[in-house]
């Protein structure tokens, strides 16, 4: 179930800003054997903005991020950087970004200052800046006591703060963090979502963010595009994103199917097309209607529930409806 | 472990210095890889040097052979290391793909064929370097060469060019095969079984007809003719392939073929890489 929900006044169909740090337009991919990742999407992304990717696996979000960083070629529509389209100066576009990969992308056998080094001299850094510029990053990103030892002998945490540090040394325009969080335990993710915070909030530089994770989301990024399926079903910023539920909503956990429960709750009146099922919880978002009044009704239909509560719409919810699977059941 | 407080001024990025560097990086990169692995120089090293120096001694007795057999194995054996080692050199793109920087480097502002052509220059420079010991050892255990100046420029051409194709072909195997197990299983097939038909241990016309022939189209066969031409001053392989009577002329040919080897293999390799870099 996947509803688009395109915002009329989101950045996509605004007309195009001169000074866009990327812009996508009819970006597609089609794989041999037909398979559609990417559908058509367009999106603007202004400097020093940071835009989330949200969707599960195989909802198009590496195969965009493989678009933008030229490791994969699109089917049609096209995409720049600071001005530098990836088809067809693909060489200018890589020159003013850098990506953060989702794996570990790093040579193990060679210390994190050889690996900062090269990445200082493939992006072109003039040798006198390069040491500087290496040690106030690793500094900054705290693994300066670290940088004369091999990589191999680093902990997740610290290679992942590595792989960051290695992507600023170039001072890029554009900077690319594929899933930068996952597989990190839950310090290191909170220590992680600072960095990424504090690079957002201080300095002009556009970041793209791919996520599974909701909160990650929610924190760090000033527009959201949700999707699904190869497609953008939602683009906005986190506020309107959980706006469009109005100010609270009822969850009902039932006995039985929530599919069966919702098409009984809109017969009656109570639940709108916003309203949504996975699997035994039944969302209603309530708009101007009294709590009290909404859950009155719904016991006196007789319906076998477990809990009925009311709390503020999150982005978890955005998500459901769009996409109509929870993340964690679609990660496999 | 300081503090994580991002405080970085971001500024432009630089212009471009020599467009020769990107590539002495990535070169010098490889090397360091490899150096942190020293049994990836010393591995292939190993099956070569006990031809020359235990088998071919043992097969000269056990054969009643001349003193000259140990040297024309000796030599036959530079057609065992070379592509020994650079398949050996092709096995570390797929861990750079599986577990190393690969992604990064083809995130890189540079060239994506450079990426093959810096590995390159770092398996020459160890093969180089076993070659080197190879001979090394055999002039130690009195193993002797008859070497001029014309025939050090035959040998350095011949191993040089085919090196390279022996490369390229390492690269094309690794950009086809998905895994490193896989990789491995073929390398017998690509680097032992030409050997041994190539005329490294005896004459190809020793083999019969239909295998002479498939050994005179072998890259390795013109290899180690030229070799043993340019080591041993000894055109007898080369008139095996040819059958003329200039040595010089039979050279040139032999050493035009592993030159189209070379080349033919090196854009195969650089045309793959990229094709498989991007999706």
């Amino acid at each position: 179930m996947a509803t688009t929900m395109q915002m009329e006044s989101g950045p996509a169909t605004r007309a195009r800003p001169a000074e866009a740090a990327i812009v996508v337009q009819g970006l597609t991919k089609t794989y041999p054997g037909g398979i559609e990742a990417v559908k058509g999407i367009d999106f603007v992304v202004q400097p020093g903005e940071v835009f989330g990717l949200l969707g599960p696996n195989g909802a198009g979000k590496s195969t965009t991020i493989g678009m933008l960083t030229t490791t994969v070629r699109p089917t049609a529509g096209s995409a720049s950087l600071v001005g530098h389209d990836v088809s067809r100066a693909p060489l200018a576009a890589r020159a003013v970004s850098s990506v953060v990969f989702q794996d570990a992308v790093v040579d193990r056998g060679l210390t994190g200052r050889r690996n900062l080094e090269i990445h200082a001299q493939l992006w072109r850094v003039p040798p006198r800046e390069a040491t500087p510029r290496i040690e106030e990053i690793a500094a900054a990103l705290g693994v300066d006591e670290l940088l004369d030892r091999p990589v191999a002998s680093y902990s997740g945490g610290q290679r992942r703060r590595l792989e960051i540090a290695r992507a600023l040394v170039s001072h890029p325009r554009v900077l690319f963090l594929d899933e930068p969080t996952v597989g990190l335990d839950p310090r290191i993710r909170a220590e992680l979502l600072d960095v990424i915070a504090g690079l957002r909030a201080r300095f002009e530089m556009t970041i793209l963010l791919t996520t599974h994770y909701l909160d990650e989301a929610d924190r760090l990024c000033d527009r959201i595009a949700v999707m699904h399926r190869g497609e953008i079903v939602a683009n906005d910023s986190p506020e309107a994103l959980r706006g469009r539920f109005g100010a609270e909503l009822v969850e009902l956990r039932i006995d039985g199917d929530g599919a069966e429960a919702l098409a009984s709750l809109r017969a009656e009146g109570l639940a709108d097309d916003d309203a949504f099922a996975v699997g035994a919880t039944v969302t209603i978002p309530l708009r101007d209607r009294a709590a009290a009044d909404v859950i009155a009704r719904i016991q006196g239909l007789g319906m076998a529930t477990h809990a009925v509560t009311t709390r503020r719409p999150t982005l978890d919810d955005v998500y459901l409806r769009l996409t109509g699977g929870s993340l964690a059941g679609e990660h496999a | 472990m300081s503090a994580i407080t991002p405080e970085i001024a971001l500024r432009q990025p630089a212009v471009a210095r020599s467009p020769f560097s990107p590539l002495a990086t990535l070169a010098r990169r490889r090397f360091q890889l490899t150096a942190s692995r020293p049994r990836e120089l010393l591995v292939p090293l190993v099956t070569p040097i006990l031809f020359a120096l235990v088998i071919a001694p043992a097969l000269k007795t056990a054969l009643h052979t001349s003193v000259s057999y140990e040297a024309f194995v000796a030599t036959g054996t530079i057609g065992l290391l070379i592509p020994l080692n650079t398949m050996f050199s092709g096995l570390s793109v797929i861990v750079d793909r599986q577990a190393g920087a690969q992604r990064e480097l083809l995130s890189a502002p540079i060239p994506r064929p450079l990426l093959p052509l810096g590995n390159l220059l770092v398996a020459l420079a160890t093969t180089a370097f076993q070659i080197a010991v190879l001979l090394g050892v055999a002039e130690a255990r009195r193993i002797h060469f008859h070497i001029t100046a014309g025939g050090i420029g035959w040998f350095l051409a011949a191993s040089l060019f085919f090196a390279v194709g022996m490369y390229g072909l390492a690269e094309v195997l690794a950009a086809r095969v998905p895994k490193a197990e896989e990789y491995i299983a073929r390398v017998p097939a690509v680097a032992i079984v030409p050997w041994f038909l190539a005329g490294s241990l005896f004459s190809i016309k020793a083999m019969p007809v239909g295998l002479t022939w498939i050994a005179r189209f072998l890259p390795l066969t013109h290899g180690l003719a030229l070799v043993r031409y340019g080591l041993l001053n000894d055109p007898t392989a080369l008139h095996d392939i040819w059958g003329m009577h200039s040595p010089t002329a039979m050279a040139g040919l032999s050493l035009l073929i592993v030159a189209a080897f070379a080349a033919l293999l090196t854009r195969a390799a650089t045309r793959v890489f990229s094709h498989a870099a991007i999706q």
